[in-house]
């Protein structure tokens, strides 16, 4: 695409800095946006591409502070307008909307009156004139029954209208610029495609200028006209969006692109030896209502669930949040009561064994948070936290063997021995998760239960973190249990996979068969709003 | 809602029997009977029939527990616990130890400690929030950080020097209203001298709680929204910290409503106002724990209705829990 | 003389001593130690520290009693000692016979006279009314006339000598501590003040009475500095009575769950119900009869005051630990929620290494942060409780025992202001001191407070 029309705003050499540290935020970042194209800024956390749009727009948090550049909108450089001026611009020429929209509307304000806020900041609208044009609205940014939800609270609506509640507050006054901060991040699959697709709507029929700011590369593919790739700080390659994924220049650039699912290559799976059988599994928490609080009723949060995993392979648990994948893998820990239903690792039933009963299970069955800063002890040195399986489940070791054991897991994870005596706090997520894969193979496991292991990583530090457990199940021959709601990681994984909704299995097969012909209409909604790069 | 309040109440219970007990053991067990006699017959040497004289006088004859000899339902109704404790439940306080009537003194003596706990209250609250905001509208300059500084200085400032320094300046040495003493006619002349120093005691703790309160919320996303708006410093700070801000202010606060009308011992005591504090700070003195059981008794259900409201208010305040 | 160890003194040694091993044990811990150095990088970290320091110490030197051994009388057996009734101790020492200068009753600081008028009987043996001379104050001066030249020279005096004493203290430190990182000089210039305050309090005390004297004629300076071993040794050892008791609870019935969080629950609102300073005032009233009923247990008076301190900390501290413990609930509810827990419970590690390991050591920021903020609101109550009638033993000094002396005298003409002034002094630094420092620890060991200073 070629890009003809005037820019309607221009960053020019935008440096940001911290004021404590001195330490450089931003340095020197240029972009231009245009009438009706959509313009993407991609990077990673720590990249600076949410600081761009929040100094532009001169929102910066006390602690950082702009030491160059211009922002020109028109004809005016919004750096150098009053404060008071400034305001106008804000919401009337510029508007925003943010990532997760819960947080970012006030919770005790109806969404009506919120939207109304920015008319009556901008416009002499009022009364039933400012009434009718926040309906009108409402419907033009597809919430159903706009009229009764104005006067709803942003709590009563689900994640998706929220955010279309933020864009029709965001539109309110015909903006020529919109900035959009990760809009979709926060929300499930099938939800973000359908508010990505408003979002490239208005932009069309509006002829709004859009900057979208995301770390999400099939987001960039679908949406965006021209893409910018920060690294650092710095804008490092930039270019029309056919062309850059035809022909990334940089290697980082080509990394981010690398990350994005191949629906085209799977695993096949190999065992026939079940080493976990669950069936008809069930996990109930009780409802109480009422003046004695007696159990009314059970929130069925794994609804009668039958799945096996083999030896050495990998079964991705597939679902939204919410749908019980989790409280599944915790149940299969014995961390939760299973209301019915039978687990049997190798053949044994575990589901009821007592805490000591339990023990040499505890050796067989390790399991993988989705939060490395959370699961991690902060006052424990990484031996420590490695070492805290095999000194609990008795593995026989001297304090030398034990150490060294600690040292070659550490390779193993391809990190140094150096590492040992760190603290939790000064390592990366990355760094994190690897540490916490070397805890769950310190005990040597023949199931390893990964729930949401790479989501809170970036996409690049993902990538490697799921090379480290293929290579691992190649050479252990560790099963694994992979919780995501990421169908794109699932195929470079998985063997078989199951999807899941509303606590039940509604789905489950080898996985070229899910990926390749879905049968559940779930499944298929799912897939399709997987972001995906066709080969070139 | 119906429900959750009565269930509430159900809970209340248990809690009411456990102070009952609590106060039961300290009063009569650690202390006994014949121990409360030598005390207050208040003589060195007590003779034997001089205490069982007192205990037969008050009401001090009978067993802790259980009354062996006494016939049926008698046996636990006859005891010291069922006549000083178990009637408490009633509302029946039963008489002091000087021989008054406790209903009627409590029902007398807690108007004049609301009319000073309540103003109190209100006004300090505002003055709290109105002094927090401004110190918030100059969050993060120098003038901030001072009022901070001063507000931890006020707070290191003792009760006793509020009052004593109070009473000094405005009523000895200025002479506006008087040092103490209350009566019905023109009572806001003796009312204003408490209210003010209670309100100027609470101003360090209180404004520099709801500061931290308000600049909690200034730091939330959806602050950032609203001035991405196009919205004023001042209409964020009034429009959408302040109604936030407010419901853990006010949710906060609606603990001590009840507990209002029992007053303040240390204000009382000191302005001469016959309310329930000064009632108990003389009880104390006295050592009249017929008085001091009833007023813990008091407190506890008035703190209870307490825990109740504030639930209540809770879901209330909150579209958040009120719409679930 | 003879050594005298009060319950009190022996605990709060212990104290001082559990603290020192407790500091000494975390210094490993990279965490704390981060938070510390936030502490104490600032200046006000490093002031207010000096100060409570300073209290500290002066309630230290302050438990070392002993009883003088009385010069012997004419007649008595050879080689028997007899000791004094009196308790001194090593402050008093130090402080230089402050506390035995008595006159007769009030007077003004700095006076040559008395505060009141008395009879006196002039040479020709008439009577007349006139404010006596004191005893202990201005005696050296020739003529009246010359106090205030005089109090200046024995000013600067002191102060030379306090200037000496601070300059050879710092220079010591300066020595080993000038490379350091910490802002040292706030912590120096705070410590010279200090010094040079004393040494010319003490130096002049001889001469006059900085602070006057109170109803019972005795130096209100002197009895300001007594009362701080008092506040110092409330604050500390409630809290550490109650410290246990929160921990106990609040950690179990946050792990647990279940019943025993049922339990927990129970009794704090139960607890909680009950108006906090009638529990303390019954409770503390049914210890003095207590007392009163067995006065043969204490020997001297000082002990039977020592035994009420101890049992109104006793008491201070079994009524006060429900809001800390429903806080380490929360936090221990929190932290059973978090990764490495559930890891824990996944490697089958047991109950007791679970609370020891991973729950104890993620709360003690929150205990951290309690002793402080109880210290000073302690120290507060004191007062009020004294006032009420129910804290100190009159015996003992006390702030509140001063200023429950004084309220009355301030409707007299003049005005009898300094005992109040002395009291409200001393004790408005002490808990300015702690709370400012209070204020430092929340926000370096407050998870929430680092969060919302980080930029976003």
């Amino acid at each position: 695409m070629t890009t003809t029309s005037a820019p309607v705003m221009q960053v020019r050499d935008l440096r940001v800095e911290v004021i404590e540290s001195g330490d450089q935020i931003l340095k020197g970042v240029s972009l231009e946006l245009r009438a009706g194209e959509i313009f993407a800024l991609v990077g990673e956390s720590g990249s600076g591409k949410s600081v761009t749009s929040l100094a532009a727009m001169r929102l910066l948090p006390s602690a950082l502070r702009i030491t160059a550049g211009e922002v020109r909108v028109g004809d005016d450089d919004l750096f150098e307008l009053s404060e008071a001026d400034m305001q106008t611009v804000r919401g009337e020429r510029v508007a925003m909307i943010f990532q997760n929209a819960m947080s970012a509307l006030n919770p005790v304000q109806t969404v009506g009156d919120q939207v109304a806020e920015t008319l009556r900041l901008h416009t002499p609208l009022k009364g039933a004139a400012l009434r009718q044009r926040v309906v009108q609205l409402f419907a033009e940014v597809g919430i159903q029954d706009a009229a009764a939800r104005c006067a709803f609270y942003p709590h009563q609506l689900s994640g998706g209208q929220q955010q279309r509640v933020m864009i029709a507050m965001a539109l309110a006054c015909e903006p020529d610029i919109l900035i959009a901060d990760e809009p979709t991040t926060s929300l499930d699959v099938t939800i973000q495609a359908q508010v990505l697709a408003l979002i490239r709507g208005l932009t069309r029929s509006r002829q709004l200028a859009v900057l979208l700011i995301t770390h999400d590369m099939g987001v960039v593919r679908h949406t965006a006209d021209e893409v910018a790739v920060m690294y650092r700080g710095e804008i490092i390659e930039r270019a029309p969006v056919e062309e850059f994924f035809r022909n990334p220049q940089q290697a980082y650039s080509r990394r981010l692109i690398a990350a994005l699912p191949d629906l085209t290559h799977f695993h096949e799976s190999r065992s026939d030896q079940a080493l976990l059988q669950l069936d008809d599994v069930k996990v109930h928490f009780p409802i109480r209502k009422g003046v004695l609080q007696r159990v009314v009723d059970y929130t069925r949060a794994v609804d009668g669930v039958s799945l096996s995993i083999g030896r050495g392979e990998t079964y991705a648990l597939v679902g939204e949040s919410g749908s019980g994948k989790s409280t599944l893998g915790r149940a299969i820990l014995n961390l939760e009561p299973v209301a019915a239903g039978q687990i049997s690792f190798m053949g044994q039933p575990i589901q009821t064994l007592s805490r000591r009963a339990m023990l040499p299970y505890r050796k067989k069955i390790q399991v993988i948070f989705q939060n490395p800063y959370s699961s991690m002890n902060p006052r424990l040195t990484v031996a420590q936290v490695i070492s805290e399986g095999m000194d609990s489940l008795g593995m026989g070791l001297s304090t030398a063997q034990r150490d060294e054991r600690i040292a070659a897991l550490l390779r193993r994870v391809q990190l140094g021995d150096e590492f040992s005596a760190r603290f939790p706090h000064e390592l990366s997520g990355g760094q994190l998760q690897r540490i916490a894969i070397a805890r769950a193979l310190a005990v040597e496991p023949q199931l390893i239960i990964c729930d949401e292991p790479t989501s809170a990583l970036d996409v690049s530090i993902r990538a490697e973190v799921l090379d480290l457990l293929r290579e691992l199940q190649r050479e252990f021959g560790v099963s694994y249990l992979f919780i995501t709601h990421d169908l794109s990681i699932v195929p470079s994984l998985a063997h078989t996979v199951g999807v899941m909704q509303a606590g039940k299995l509604v789905e489950q097969g080898s996985a070229e068969k899910i990926l390749t012909r879905p049968q559940h209409p779930y499944t298929q909604a799912l897939l399709k709003s997987v972001p995906r790069v066709e080969s070139v | 809602m119906l429900a959750y309040i009565i269930r509430r109440l159900f809970y209340a219970i248990p809690i009411l029997i456990g102070v009952n007990l609590l106060t039961f053991i300290l009063f009569f067990v650690v202390n006994s009977p014949d121990d409360m006699a030598v005390s207050q017959l208040g003589q060195k040497y007590v003779t034997p029939e001089a205490v069982e004289a007192w205990k037969r006088k008050n009401g001090y004859d009978v067993p802790l527990f259980f009354n062996a000899e006494a016939p049926g339902s008698e046996a636990l109704t006859e005891t010291i616990f069922f006549s000083k404790s178990v009637k408490l439940f009633a509302f029946d306080f039963g008489r002091s130890e000087s021989g008054r009537d406790i209903t009627t003194d409590v029902s007398t003596r807690m108007w004049p400690s609301l009319a000073v706990a309540l103003p109190t209250f209100v006004v300090g609250i505002w003055v709290n929030i109105c002094v927090a905001l401004m110190v918030v509208m100059f969050h993060a300059t120098r003038l901030d950080r001072w009022t901070v500084f001063v507000f931890v200085g006020l707070m290191s400032i003792s009760y006793l020097f509020y009052i004593i320094g109070g009473q000094y300046l405005v009523a000895k040495t200025w002479k506006l209203v008087p040092i103490s003493g209350f009566s019905e006619i023109e009572p806001w002349k003796f009312l204003l001298l408490p209210v003010l120093v209670g309100v100027i005691a609470g101003i360090g703790a209180g404004a520099r709680w709801y500061r931290t309160l308000f600049l909690e919320e200034a730091n939330q996303d959806y602050v950032r929204t609203a001035r991405a708006k196009g919205a004023s410093e001042i209409r964020i700070l009034f429009r959408h910290i302040l109604p936030n801000a407010l419901i853990p202010i006010l949710t906060g606060v609606v603990v001590v409503i009840p507990q209002l009308f029992m007053g303040g011992l240390l204000i009382e005591s000191f302005f001469g106002i016959p309310g329930l504090g000064s009632y108990m700070l003389d009880a104390i003195n006295a050592q009249d724990f017929a008085i001091v059981r009833s007023m813990v008794f008091i407190g506890s259900i008035l703190y209870i209705i307490g825990l109740i409201l504030t639930d209540i208010s809770y879901t209330w305040a909150d579209p958040r829990l009120r719409l679930n | 003389m003879k050594p005298l160890l009060l319950w009190s003194d022996i605990l709060i040694y212990l104290l001082v001593f559990a603290l020192c091993a407790f500091f000494w044990r975390l210094r490993h811990d990279p965490q704390t130690r981060e938070h510390w150095r936030q502490v104490f990088g600032t200046r006000m970290g490093m002031v207010t520290i000096t100060v409570i320091l300073v209290y500290v110490g002066i309630a230290l030197l302050d438990s070392l009693h002993f009883r003088r051994a009385l010069e012997p009388v004419e007649g008595s057996p050879h080689g028997e000692v007899f000791y004094s009734n009196k308790v001194t101790s090593v402050l008093d020492v130090m402080l230089g016979g402050m506390g035995e200068r008595f006159e007769r009753t009030y007077s003004a600081p700095f006076a040559l006279n008395s505060f009141e008028k008395q009879d006196a009987k002039n040479e020709q043996g008439q009577t007349y009314r006139d404010f006596p001379l004191l005893e202990h104050a201005g005696r050296h001066l020739a003529q009246p006339e010359e106090r205030w030249s005089d109090v200046l020279d024995k000013s600067f005096q002191g102060l030379f000598w306090g200037l000496m004493l601070s300059a050879l203290l710092i220079g010591l430190q300066w020595i080993f501590l000038r490379r350091s990182s910490y802002p040292w000089g706030a912590s120096w210039a705070t410590q010279g003040i200090v010094i040079c305050l004393a040494v010319w309090l003490v130096s002049i005390s001889r001469y006059y009475h900085v602070l006057g004297t109170d109803l019972g004629g005795a130096d209100v300076a002197y009895q300001s500095i007594k009362g701080v071993r008092t506040g110092v040794l409330l604050g500390t050892l409630s809290t550490l009575i109650m410290l246990p008791i929160a921990i106990t609870l609040g950690v179990s019935a946050g792990y647990f769950k279940g019943w025993v969080d049922d339990a927990v629950q129970y009794l704090y609102t139960t607890l909680s119900s009950i108006p906090g300073i009638l529990l303390i005032a019954a409770s503390v009233l049914l210890f003095q009869v207590y007392i009163d009923l067995n006065p043969d247990s204490f020997s001297i008076g000082l002990e039977k005051a020592d035994a009420r301190f101890l049992a109104l900390c006793f008491i201070l501290g079994v009524t006060s630990w429900s809001s800390l413990c429903r806080l380490i609930r929360a936090e221990t509810l929190k932290i059973s929620q978090l990764g490495y827990v559930q890891a824990a419970h996944a490697f089958g590690v047991s109950h007791q290494r679970i609370l020891a390991r991973h729950i104890l050591p993620n709360v003690t920021h929150i205990i951290l942060i309690t002793f402080v903020l109880d210290f000073s609101a302690l120290v507060l109550a004191e007062a009020v409780l004294s006032y009420i009638g129910v804290g100190i033993d009159p015996s003992m000094a006390s702030w509140g025992n001063m200023i429950n002396g004084a309220r009355s005298e301030l409707s007299r003409e003049p005005v009898v202001w300094w005992t109040l002034t002395g009291a409200f002094f001393f004790m408005f630094v002490l808990v300015l001191a702690a709370n400012l420092f209070s204020d430092l620890v929340r926000d370096a060991f407050d998870p929430r407070s680092s969060t919302r200073r980080s930029p976003a």
